[in-house]
């Protein structure tokens, strides 16, 4: 007979009598006694954690998910160019003054025929808004009309 | 004998995660299905049945602590459990069953002393002993040889759950089992003999 029969059959007889072999029955119990500690206890405020994260989601969902509010269209204003500054002293003197400053100033129309400007008659005594460039003495040394 | 259930994974998958959620049915669930055959492998292993209700006990134990061991895609619970009562038996037993190189192993080991009986085989036979004498043959043989055989023989675990368990390749599984067969028919050949003689 061949050596693999009889270990065959040795191992089914050794299942066999395998079939019938039970766990303790005790067993069950005690480690249902043990499953509780073993899973571990929650603290009391366990839920605030889930629960502040959950609000901080909700949140930023909102946040993101809400319209932005629309400012009511405004007109589209091109800025104002004022134009340059006509020169009313040399452009040679102008560029040695080492501190010229801008004020802005009103005077009577009339004034800019004095600096060679045309001036309609019937404007004359209208005011006119200016920038005048003067120097560190107080010379005129360039005017721009603003309006 | 009935080895490891088969289960639907799915479905033990499930009472898996329910038990890791606290769900104590869950847990009852899973160790119904499989304290028999955990308790079977434990008592192969171990050879009394003190140590292998211990072990069975450490191992559901194990389940309830760390389930997050268990890897789906390395295999079913059951030969999960099977490894972690086999790492579990293995340290029980103390340092004769540390793992070592095959090759400085032999066939058989000596075995524990509860585990030797002194009958001749045919007392043996007229008791009706014969599971018994398996069971002890198997417990002398080299541990690397005894693994895959409890394992793929009496376990019921396939060839690669029985490799994974091990840490082994499915071929070394294998080549193993056929050395563990062929050494437990050599140790068996006396009681066999043995038995002839009793019949005729």
């Amino acid at each position: 007979m061949s050596t693999v029969e009889p270990v065959d059959s040795h191992l089914a007889a050794l299942r066999a009598d395998l079939d019938a072999v039970r766990a303790p029955a005790a067993l069950e119990g005690a480690l249902l006694a043990r499953f509780a500690p073993a899973q571990g206890r929650r603290p009391s405020l366990w839920w605030m954690p889930p629960l502040a994260l959950a609000a901080t989601v909700a949140m930023v969902s909102w946040t993101i998910r809400a319209p932005m509010p629309q400012r009511p269209a405004q007109p589209f204003v091109a800025p104002v160019d004022p134009g340059p500054f006509l020169a009313l002293r040399p452009l040679e003197r102008i560029a040695l003054e080492p501190a010229a400053r801008v004020v802005a100033t009103e005077f009577p129309r009339a004034l800019l025929a004095d600096w060679g400007l045309p001036v309609a008659p019937d404007r004359a005594d209208e005011p006119v808004r200016a920038e005048m460039l003067y120097s560190a003495e107080g010379e005129a040394l360039a005017v721009r009309i603003i309006q | 004998m009935n080895p490891m259930p088969p289960q639907d994974p799915r479905a033990e998958h499930a009472l898996l995660a329910r038990m890791k959620a606290g769900d104590e049915s869950a847990f009852v669930a899973l160790y119904r299905i499989h304290k028999d055959a955990v308790y079977r492998f434990a008592l192969l292993y171990c050879g009394a049945p003190a140590a292998a209700a211990d072990v069975t006990q450490d191992t559901f134990m194990h389940l309830m602590a760390k389930p997050g061991q268990f890897d789906p895609a390395r295999g079913s619970v059951g030969a999960w459990l099977c490894g972690v009562a086999r790492m579990l038996a293995r340290r029980q037993m103390g340092l004769r069953e540390q793992a070592r190189d095959p090759g400085d192993l032999g066939d058989d080991l000596d075995p524990a002393p509860e585990q030797v009986d002194h009958d001749t085989p045919l007392e043996r036979v007229l008791r009706g002993e014969a599971a018994e004498q398996v069971r002890l043959a198997i417990a002398r043989l080299a541990p690397h040889y005894r693994d895959v055989l409890i394992l793929c023989e009496l376990s019921g675990l396939s060839y690669a759950e029985a490799a994974q368990v091990c840490g082994l390749e499915i071929g070394t599984v294998r080549s193993r089992l056929a050395r563990a067969r062929s050494a437990l028919a050599q140790r068996l050949a006396p009681f066999h003999h043995g038995a002839e003689e009793a019949v005729s």
